[in-house]
C-alpha cells in the first residue's frame, strides 16, 4: 500500500525539467508584452531627454508662451503659440466636417438602416479610415484646393460615346469655385481632408455606444407612442452621450497627430490666428506643430544643435496632449461601459 | 384602409412629426453619403487623372470585355450557385496570385539585396534550430528542444549579423550612458574603460551563450556528447560574434546566381510543401511531392539555360508560385469532384488578360493613355521625362522596409497578447502588471506616429549611432507603430477561441503551453492574419515617421541590405506631389497614388475575405 | 446501513482522516440481495471539502469516498455545487481565479492540493468529459491522439483503435479517421470526448452531465457506454437527470442547495429508502 503510494504520488510530482520549460515560455510571451511598456517609457525618455536639453537653452515659459516661430532663421526663435494655434484650426476645421457627420453616420447605421445596408456601408466607411494619409495629402493639394477655388468640370461620359453622339457632349458636371481667395496651401483643404479621414473614428466607436443601449429602452419609449425621431434623439442618443463623447476626443486627438496632411496641404508658415474675421485662417497658409517638426526632420545637416531639440520638445508636447485626451476619452467610455 | 390612415393623421401636429421624421431620417442618409462621396471623388479624381479611361477606343473596352469581364463574370456567377467551385476558386487564386505578389517581392529584394547575403541566414538560422531538434532525437527527450529552438533561432539572428552590427553599437550606447550618467561623480565619470572594447564585446557574445548552455548541460551530468554541445556552442559563437555572414559569404558566391535565388526561396516552399503533404498523405508521398518540386525548377533552370535565358526570375517563379499552384490543383482535382472546375479561376483572368493584351498588339487597338504602366514599377526615377518615371526603388524599399517589420512585430505581438489573453492571472501584482500593459496598449495606439518617429530617431541614431534612415530602423519603427494594432487583434482573435475547447484540453492533461499551441493558436489564426494583415495595411502607408527618422524621399537606387539607407513608396510620392508640372502632378504622381491606394485595397479585401470564411 | 466515515465528520481532525483513508475496504449492505456489498479501494476522498467563488459558497464541508470501479453519481438540484465537486477532483477550478478551495481532498492517498502536485499532472490521471460535447477542430485520430501527444507518448494506431472501440465508436468512424470531428452528430461527438479521455487510460474518468446536450438514443449509448467503462475505470457522473443516475450508478451522492452533501449511499438505497426527508422529497419531486 504504502509502496503503491509512493508511485503515485510520485507520477503526480511536477516535473522539475517541464516545469521550467512553462516558466521559460511564460517569460517569453511576458516580455514580449512588457515590450510595450518598454516602448512607452523609451518615446517619454527620447522625448524628455532631448527636450530638457532643449529647454536648457529655450526657457520653458518662452517656448510655451512665445509668439514667434522661426527656427531655420540666423535669429531663431521658438515659440510655440503659432504651432498650437495652427494645430487648433485644422481640429477645428476637421470637428466641423466629422462630428457631425459622423454622428449622423452612426444614427443612420444604427437606427434606421436595414442590416444589409449597414453590413456594406459600415465597411465602406471604414476604408476612409485606412487610406495612406500621403495619398489624402495630395488629394488635398492637387485636387480639393483647385476645387475650392476654380470649382471644375467633369465629362459625365467618356470620350468616344460623347464623340459618336454630338448632342450628348454638352453633358459637362461644373460646379463654381466656392472659395476663390483661398492659398495654394491652405488650412481649408487640409482640415477638409483629415476630417473626412476621422469621420469613420466618430461613425464606428459612435455606432458602437448607439448599439449597446438596449433595446427596452426603445421598447418603452415606442410604447409611450414615440416616433422614430424621438426615440432616437430623445432616448439613444442621450443614453449613449459618453460613448458619443468619447468617440469625439478620440477623433480630434487624431486629427491633432495628424501630419502627412497637414505638411503637403497645408503649408508651412506659423502665424497667430486673426481674430475678427475667423474664416481667413483657413484660406491662408498655416502651420501645425506636426509640420514644425517635420520641416526640421527634413532640413539636413542640423546635427545636434537648439533647433533640432526643439523637435523633441513640440513632440514632447503634441505626447502630452494626445495622451491626456485619450485618457480623458478612455474615463469617458468606461462610464458608458458601467451603465449597461 | 384610407380612412384609417386619415385617422390616424388627422391632427396637422401628426404630420408635422411625420415630416420632421422625414427630414431626419433624410439629413442623417445625406451625413452617411458625405463620407461614401468624399471616396468616391477621392478614387474618381486621381483614377480618371492616372488611367484616363475616357482616351481608350470602344473597341478597346470591347475587347477585354470579351476577354476578361465576360468570362471571369461568367465563372462568378456560376461559382454562386456552387460552393465547392468557389471555395476551389478561391483557394486556386489564392495559390495563383498570392504566390506570383510573393514571389515577384522575394525576386526584387534578392535582385537589390544580392542573394547570397540572405541565404546565409537561411543556412544558418534554419540550420541552428534543425541541429537542436536532431540532438533532441539523438539524446531521446524532447522535453528542452522546444525553448531551445527558439533561442537557438535568436541567437542565429544575432550571430549572422555579426557583434558589429548589433552589440558594438548597443555596447558603445551603454559605456556613454554611464559616463553620462556618472559624469557628474568625479572619479567614477573618469575611470576608463578597463579592457579594449572589441576584446570586452567578443568575450560578452562568445562567453553568454557558452556558459548559458554549459549550465544547463553539464550541470547534472558530465558526459563526452554533453561537452561537445559546449564546445560546438563556443565555436559556433565565436564564429558567429565575428559574423558568419562574413564567414560563409566566400564558400556560396562560386554558386551560379540562379542556384543562390532557388537556394533562398526553394527550402522554405519545399519544406513547407513536403511538411503538407506529408500531414495528408503520409511520409512517402511527402517526399515524393518535394523531389517533384525540386526536379520541376531544376528543370526550368535547364530549360532556361539552354535557350539562354536568365533562369533566376524563372526559377524563383516556378518555385514561389508554380509549387503551390500545382498543390492546390493537384489536390482539388484528386480529391474534390465537385469544386474540380473551380481550379479555372485564376486562369480565367490571367488567360484573359494576356489573350487581350496580345490581340491589342497584334491589331493595335488604342487602348486608354495611362500612367499605370509597367514602367512606374520597374524603372528608376526620371526627373525630366515623365513617361521614365518610376518608382521601383521605393518599390522594394517599402518591401524590405515592411517584410522586415512583420518578421519582427508580428512574433512579439502575438506573443504579448497570448500573454495577455491566457497567461496574465486578473488578479495579484500579475493581474495589475497585466491591466497596466493593457492600458499602455490602448494609449500607444492613439499616440501620432510622428511620434514614433521620435522615437526611432533617439533609439538609433542618438543612442545606437545608425546612420540616417536606415532599412532596419524603418522596419523597427514602424514595428513599434503597429505592434499596438497587431496585439489588439490578436487578442480579439484568442478571445474568439471557445473557453469549451481550453476546458478539453486541460482537462486532457496539456499544460498551459501546450493548449495554447495545439488548440488555441490554430484556431486563432485566421483572426490573428486578418488584423496583421490590416496592420501591415497600414504600415504600407505610413509616412511621416520615415521621414523623421530621415530616410530618403528621393532616392535612385533601391536599398542593397537591412543596413543600407532605405526607400519607401509613400515617401516618393510625397516627394514627387510638389512636383509642378502637370504630367507629374495629376499624371505618374496620380498613378503612384492609386498603386498605394490598390494595394491598401486589396490587402484590405483579403483581411475581410478571410474574417468571413473563418466566421461562419 | 450507512458510510462508516460521515460519522466523524464535523470535529474530524487530520489524524483521524488520516485513519479513516487507510481503510480501504468499506462495507455496506447491497439492497437487492441484502447481503453485504464490499466496495474496492477508495481513490477519491473528500474531508471538510469547502469551496468558495469569491463571496459565494458553493460547496461546504463535503465528506465523500469515491470507489475504486464503481459508478458514482452526484445528483442534485441545479446550482448545488455537484459540477463544482466534480471539477475540484481533477483541479479544474485551478483555471477559475477566483476559486478557493479548505479542507482535504485525496487522490489515492496523496493531498490533490498539496504544492508538490502538479495539477497538469494530476489531470493526466483523472480524465473529464463535458456537459457539451467539445471536440478539438481537428481531425478523429488526432482527437483521440492529442492526450499521447501533450504527454509525450509514443502515438499508434493500435491505441486509437482501442480508445475508439471501448468509447463504442470505432465501427461508425474507422473508415473516417482522418476527417474532421466536427463533421460527426452530437452524440458520435461526446462518444469521440470520451474515447479521447481513455485514450491515455486514466484512472478516474469524470463526466460532467454528458448526455445533456443530446437526444434520448444517442443517451442511452452513452448510458450503456458508462456502464462498460465502469468495468475498467471509475467513473463520477454528475447528472441532474435521476432516472439516469438509478440506471446507471452503483452508488449516489445527494447535493441540495448550499453545497452541501446530504446523503450518499447505494442507488438502490438513496432512490428506495433514503435517511433523509429532504433527499426522499427531492427524489419524489416534491423539491428542487
Amino acid at each position: 500500500m504504502s509502496q503503491e503510494d509512493e508511485t503515485e504520488l510520485s507520477s503526480l510530482k511536477r516535473s522539475e525539467f517541464v516545469l521550467r520549460k512553462e516558466r521559460l515560455y511564460r517569460q517569453l510571451l511576458a516580455g514580449c508584452a512588457l515590450l510595450t511598456i518598454a516602448i512607452t517609457a523609451g518615446i517619454i525618455l527620447a522625448l524628455s531627454g532631448q527636450a530638457l536639453v532643449f529647454f536648457e537653452s529655450v526657457s520653458p515659459i518662452d517656448f510655451l508662451t512665445g509668439q514667434d516661430w522661426s527656427p531655420l532663421s540666423n535669429e531663431p526663435s521658438f515659440g510655440i503659440l503659432p504651432l498650437v494655434s495652427g494645430t487648433l484650426i485644422v481640429v477645428v476645421g476637421s470637428a466641423v466636417v466629422a462630428l457631425p457627420v459622423g454622428l449622423g453616420a452612426a444614427i443612420y447605421l444604427s437606427e434606421y438602416a436595414n442590416p444589409r445596408v449597414r453590413a456594406i456601408v459600415k465597411p465602406v466607411l471604414e476604408i476612409l479610415a485606412g487610406i495612406p494619409t500621403v495619398v489624402y495629402g495630395y488629394f488635398a493639394l492637387v485636387y480639393l484646393t483647385p476645387i475650392l477655388r476654380d470649382g471644375f468640370s467633369l465629362p459625365v461620359l467618356p470620350e468616344f460615346i460623347a464623340n459618336a453622339l454630338p448632342l450628348v457632349s454638352e453633358f459637362t458636371l461644373v460646379v463654381p469655385g466656392l472659395f476663390p481667395e483661398v492659398n495654394t496651401f491652405n488650412a481649408l483643404s487640409a482640415s477638409i481632408v483629415v476630417g473626412v479621414m476621422i469621420i469613420p473614428m466618430v461613425s464606428s466607436i459612435s455606432e458602437d455606444a448607439l448599439s449597446a443601449v438596449p433595446d427596452s429602452l426603445r421598447e418603452a419609449a415606442y410604447g409611450l407612442g414615440s416616433t422614430k425621431f424621438d426615440v432616437s434623439t430623445k432616448v439613444v442618443v442621450p443614453a449613449a452621450t459618453s460613448g458619443i463623447v468619447s468617440s469625439y476626443v478620440l477623433a480630434l486627438s487624431r486629427a491633432i497627430g495628424e501630419t502627412m496632411i497637414v505638411v503637403m496641404a497645408a503649408g508651412e508658415s506659423p502665424k497667430i490666428p486673426t481674430v475678427p474675421n475667423i474664416f481667413d485662417n483657413f484660406t491662408a497658409s498655416i502651420e501645425t506643430m506636426t509640420v514644425a517638426m517635420v520641416n526640421i526632420a527634413q532640413a539636413e545637416s542640423l546635427g545636434e544643435s537648439v533647433t533640432y531639440e526643439s523637435m523633441f520638445a513640440i513632440g514632447l508636447t503634441l505626447f502630452a496632449l494626445t495622451l491626456t485626451m485619450n485618457y480623458i476619452a478612455e474615463l469617458i467610455s468606461r462610464r458608458y461601459r458601467e451603465e449597461y | 384602409m384610407a380612412t384609417e390612415t386619415e385617422a390616424l393623421q388627422h391632427s396637422g401636429r401628426f404630420r408635422l412629426k411625420a415630416i420632421k421624421g422625414r427630414a431626419f431620417e433624410a439629413i442623417l442618409i445625406v451625413a452617411t453619403l458625405v463620407g461614401l462621396v468624399a471616396l468616391v471623388m477621392l478614387f474618381g479624381f486621381m483614377f480618371f487623372d492616372a488611367v484616363s479611361p475616357g482616351s481608350a477606343s470602344a473597341e478597346w473596352y470591347l475587347l477585354f470585355f470579351g476577354t476578361l469581364v465576360g468570362p471571369v463574370s461568367a465563372f462568378t456567377l456560376y461559382g454562386r450557385r456552387h460552393p465547392a467551385v468557389r471555395s476551389a476558386n478561391a483557394r486556386a487564386s489564392a495559390a495563383v496570385f498570392g504566390g506570383l505578389a510573393l514571389s515577384l517581392s522575394t525576386f526584387v529584394v534578392l535582385k537589390a539585396m544580392s542573394p547570397y547575403g540572405p541565404l546565409v541566414y537561411l543556412i544558418t538560422v534554419g540550420s541552428l534550430p534543425l541541429a537542436v531538434a536532431a540532438y533532441g532525437r539523438y539524446t531521446g527527450s524532447s522535453y528542452f528542444v522546444g525553448p531551445a529552438m527558439v533561442l537557438a533561432t535568436l541567437l542565429a539572428i544575432v550571430w549572422t549579423l555579426g557583434s558589429e552590427v548589433l552589440l558594438v553599437p548597443l555596447l558603445d550606447a551603454t559605456f556613454e550612458l554611464g559616463n553620462q550618467l556618472l559624469g557628474g561623480v568625479p572619479v567614477l565619470g573618469s575611470v576608463p574603460v578597463p579592457v579594449d572594447r572589441g576584446l570586452l564585446v567578443f568575450a560578452i557574445a562568445v562567453g553568454l551563450p557558452t556558459l548559458a548552455v554549459a549550465n544547463s548541460v553539464l550541470r547534472r551530468q558530465l558526459s563526452l556528447d554533453r561537452l561537445l554541445v559546449v564546445v560546438a556552442v563556443l565555436l559556433l559563437s565565436a564564429a558567429g560574434t565575428s559574423g558568419l555572414d562574413q564567414l560563409l559569404r566566400p564558400y556560396l558566391e562560386p554558386l551560379p546566381l540562379w542556384a543562390a535565388y532557388g537556394g533562398v526561396v526553394g527550402p522554405p516552399v519545399i519544406g513547407l510543401l513536403g511538411l503538407v503533404v506529408t500531414r495528408r498523405r503520409g511520409l512517402r508521398s511527402g517526399l515524393v511531392a518535394a523531389a517533384a518540386a525540386v526536379g520541376g525548377a531544376l528543370a526550368v533552370a535547364v530549360g532556361a539555360l539552354t535557350i539562354s535565358v536568365n533562369p533566376r526570375l524563372l526559377v524563383v517563379l516556378a518555385l514561389g508560385m508554380g509549387v503551390p499552384t500545382a498543390y492546390v490543383v493537384g489536390e482539388t482535382v484528386t480529391t474534390d469532384p465537385d469544386g474540380r472546375v473551380g481550379v479555372a479561376g485564376p486562369f480565367i483572368i490571367v488567360g484573359g488578360i494576356l489573350l487581350g493584351a496580345y490581340i491589342e498588339q497584334s491589331l493595335s487597338v488604342a487602348g486608354p493613355d495611362t500612367w499605370v504602366t509597367p514602367t512606374l514599377l520597374v524603372e528608376s526615377w526620371d526627373g525630366l521625362f515623365p513617361t521614365e518615371a518610376g518608382a521601383y526603388p521605393s518599390t522594394v524599399g517599402s518591401i524590405m522596409i515592411v517584410g522586415l517589420m512583420a518578421l519582427m512585430a508580428f512574433p512579439v505581438g502575438v506573443g504579448a497578447a497570448i500573454y495577455l489573453e491566457e497567461y496574465a492571472p486578473d488578479s495579484g501584482w500579475r493581474g495589475r502588471l497585466a491591466s497596466v500593459i493593457e492600458l499602455n496598449i490602448a494609449n500607444l495606439a492613439g499616440v501620432p506616429s510622428v511620434v514614433y518617429g521620435l522615437l526611432g530617431l533617439a533609439l538609433f541614431q542618438n543612442f545606437l549611432d545608425y546612420g540616417p534612415g536606415l532599412v532596419f530602423s524603418a522596419s523597427a519603427t514602424l514595428g513599434f507603430l503597429i505592434l499596438p494594432i497587431v496585439i489588439v487583434s490578436a487578442q480579439e482573435a484568442l478571445k474568439a477561441v471557445p473557453d469549451s475547447l481550453r476546458e478539453a484540453s486541460y482537462g486532457m492533461g496539456a499544460s498551459r503551453w501546450q493548449t495554447v499551441r495545439s488548440v488555441v493558436l490554430p484556431e486563432a489564426v485566421p483572426g490573428i492574419l486578418t488584423g496583421t494583415i490590416l496592420a501591415l495595411g497600414r504600415a504600407i502607408g505610413e509616412t511621416a515617421p520615415l521621414i523623421v527618422i530621415a530616410v530618403a524621399t528621393a532616392t535612385s537606387s533601391a536599398p542593397d541590405g537591412l543596413f543600407s539607407t532605405g526607400a519607401a513608396l509613400p515617401l516618393r510620392l510625397f516627394a514627387a506631389s510638389a512636383n509642378f508640372d502637370p504630367a507629374y502632378r495629376t499624371g505618374v504622381v496620380a498613378a503612384l497614388a492609386i498603386v498605394l491606394l490598390v494595394l491598401m485595397l486589396t490587402m484590405n479585401a483579403i483581411a475581410i475575405i478571410i474574417r468571413n470564411k473563418y466566421q461562419e | 446501513m450507512s458510510e462508516p466515515e460521515p460519522e466523524t465528520q464535523t470535529e474530524s481532525t487530520d489524524e483521524q482522516n488520516e485513519s479513516a483513508s487507510l481503510i480501504d475496504t468499506h462495507v455496506t449492505a447491497d439492497s437487492e440481495t441484502g447481503r453485504p456489498r464490499v466496495h474496492g479501494e477508495s481513490v477519491v476522498e473528500a474531508r471538510n471539502l469547502d469551496v468558495h467563488y469569491g463571496e459565494e459558497q458553493a460547496l461546504s464541508d463535503v465528506h465523500l469516498d469515491i470507489y475504486e470501479r464503481e459508478v458514482t453519481a452526484i445528483i442534485g438540484p441545479s446550482g448545488c455545487g455537484k459540477s463544482t465537486f466534480l471539477r475540484c477532483i481533477n483541479r479544474m477550478n485551478d483555471l477559475v481565479e477566483s476559486a478557493k478551495i479548505d479542507g482535504q481532498l485525496r487522490f489515492r492517498g496523496t493531498g490533490m492540493y498539496s504544492d508538490e502536485i502538479d495539477p497538469v499532472a494530476l489531470r493526466r490521471q483523472i480524465g473529464m468529459v463535458f456537459q457539451h460535447p467539445n471536440p478539438f477542430p481537428k481531425s478523429i485520430y488526432d482527437n483521440v491522439a492529442y492526450g499521447l501527444r501533450v504527454q509525450n507518448e509514443t502515438v499508434t494506431d493500435d491505441i486509437v483503435e482501442e480508445a475508439l472501440r471501448r468509447a463504442a465508436l470505432w465501427d461508425e468512424v474507422k473508415d473516417q479517421l482522418h476527417t474532421s470531428a466536427l463533421d460527426l452528430s452530437g452524440g458520435q461527438q461526446q462518444r469521440l470526448c470520451i474515447a479521447r479521455a481513455v485514450a491515455v487510460d486514466p484512472d478516474v474518468l469524470l463526466m460532467d452531465e454528458p448526455a445533456s446536450a443530446l437526444d434520448p438514443i444517442a443517451t442511452s449509448k452513452i448510458e450503456n457506454l458508462i456502464e462498460d467503462l465502469s468495468q475498467e475505470y471509475t467513473v463520477v457522473i454528475v447528472t441532474h437527470n435521476m432516472q439516469q443516475a438509478a440506471r446507471i450508478s452503483d452508488r449516489t451522492a445527494v447535493f441540495l442547495t448550499g453545497g452541501e452533501l446530504v446523503e450518499v449511499d447505494d442507488t438502490a438505497t438513496i432512490f428506495e429508502n433514503p435517511d433523509d426527508q429532504r433527499v426522499e422529497d427531492y427524489i419524489t419531486g416534491k423539491f428542487g
